[in-house]
């Protein structure tokens, strides 16, 4: 018996117990997004993402060189089309402004919902996961600069995901293309709710959709406020397949998010107040016996 | 023979700053010029290395310690690539004596068999804990493309490795000679 002679053998063998169980043990345990970050991690993302930083700002600084000096050929026909565009967006603005308007009266005189204070915190991305498995992204502010943990993270298009690792200056963000994320949504035409999931291939897929409602292609969907995360309405994208058996109780429905995540470059990170004691809610919802477990 | 944790831990150090290194590389250049899909996991072909060159008691640790290092990088946290890690070492030293990487081509093999397998250990504790197979298909696609890119730069890449733990080609670190 080569345990019992050996004992570098033994010592192989014990601590491959001991290591592969403790792992085992974490891989049962964990929970991507929420687990949370020791301050070791913290560290050294803090020390390794100037490097990232550093790292992607020379690739823009040479993608820019690019584009405005040797790509920029027919830039005066542009220009024309472009002033074109904006005296149409301005007018198309001054008619959005006036509908804002008018919705704030009707809301005010109905007292329906409350206006959600957010502070913005506009952010620049620096890295992506290293995992082609995970679609989560780093950014260029952290909790000094007031972020929080599970801040809502958007761009003008729509929902970008949520932050679930924080350090001092930087933090990063599971997007909503994430199999790990869930988000109550709500179909703007037919006010249909349903679960989005990520599903890791520039699409989300709406699950728990009752088969009857009439769910149509390229109906906008919007976050329905549930689940204490994400506030209500913003846009997370349109309906691209659906899929409607002749049984069960659901459908299945795949949604091409509103935001262009290949071309994503800035965000805005929506820092609620109330997110710390959101988290104390979290913690009492997941340890309901300990009543919060802390 | 060098069986001094000692003697292992400037070439692991070095070994761990080449695997920053690719990982920074990958999670900004890569996106940057639009493979918003793909990465290559060099955390995969290190472990490997050491799997196929490093025979010490410590290399559970070592394993676990290079995964911990990649997940500062990815949401993809450090035990599930422990635990793959671990169990390919293991089939790795039983069959010790079958593997020669005389070749390119044949480390290129050996290594992406190796991935495979790695790759079924991933899937299943995946399932168990997801037991959604939808995913698994996405994954599955994804590893085809990138697992095969890792082992045809696998010859090249362990010569680099060799240099840094000044091995010869096919050396193996802490045999008995």
């Amino acid at each position: 018996m080569r345990i019992l002679e050996d004992e570098n053998y033994r010592w192989k063998v014990a601590i491959n117990v001991v290591v592969l169980g403790f792992s085992l043990f974490c891989v049962s345990r964990e929970r991507p997004p929420f687990d949370e970050t020791s301050a070791f991690e913290r560290f050294m993302i803090d020390s390794l993402a100037p490097v990232q930083t550093g790292v992607s700002s020379m690739k823009r600084g040479a993608g820019s060189f690019f584009d405005d000096y040797v790509a920029n050929l027919n830039a005066s026909q542009k220009n024309r089309d472009l002033t074109k565009e904006i005296a149409n967006l301005q007018s198309e603005l001054f008619r959005f402004t006036e509908v804002a308007k008018e919705n704030a009266r009707l809301k005010e005189l109905l007292q329906f919902g409350q206006e959600i204070k957010r502070k913005r915190v506009l952010a620049q991305i620096v890295a992506w996961d290293a995992s082609s498995n995970f679609k989560s992204l780093r950014i260029n502010k952290g909790a000094s600069d007031g972020i929080l943990l599970q801040s809502t993270v958007v761009t003008s298009e729509g929902l970008v995901g949520y932050v679930y690792r924080l350090t001092e200056h930087f933090a990063d963000i599971v997007t909503i293309l994430d199999a790990n994320t869930r988000i109550d949504g709500i179909v703007e035409r037919t006010r249909s709710h349903g679960i989005i999931e990520g599903m890791s291939k520039q699409r989300c897929s709406m699950k728990y959709v009752t088969r009857t409602e009439p769910v149509e292609l390229n109906d906008l969907v919007l976050t329905s406020g549930l689940g204490n995360v994400f506030p209500k309405g913003i846009r997370v994208g349109y309906v691209a397949q659906i899929e409607r058996e002749s049984y069960g109780i659901s459908q299945n429905i795949e949604i091409v998010p509103s935001v262009n995540f290949s071309r994503l470059e800035e965000v805005i990170v929506l820092v609620s107040p109330g997110n710390s004691k959101k988290i104390k809610e979290w913690e009492a919802l997941d340890n309901p016996t300990t009543g919060g477990g802390k | 023979m060098r069986r001094n944790i000692t003697d292992i831990i400037p070439s692991y150090f070095l070994t761990l700053l080449l695997l920053m290194a690719l990982d920074i590389a990958c999670t900004t250049f890569f996106p940057l010029v639009g493979l918003t899909n793909f990465r290559l996991p060099f955390n995969i072909l290190i472990v490997l290395y050491m799997g196929f060159k490093l025979e010490h008691p410590t290399l559970a640790i070592l394993i676990l310690l290079t995964q911990y290092a990649h997940s500062f990088f990815t949401l993809e946290g450090w035990a599930m690539g422990t635990v793959a890690g671990i169990i390919v070492w293991m089939i790795v030293s039983y069959l010790r004596d079958l593997l020669h990487f005389s070749s390119s081509f044949v480390t290129g093999f050996v290594t992406q068999i190796f991935q495979m397998i790695w790759f079924l250990i991933v899937a299943v504790l995946i399932y168990i804990k997801s037991g959604d197979v939808s995913y698994l298909i996405g994954k599955l696609w994804r590893f085809i493309p990138e697992s095969l890119i890792i082992s045809f730069i696998a010859p090249f890449f362990f010569s680099i490795l060799d240099k840094i733990w000044s091995l010869g080609r096919g050396g193996s670190l802490g045999d008995e000679v």
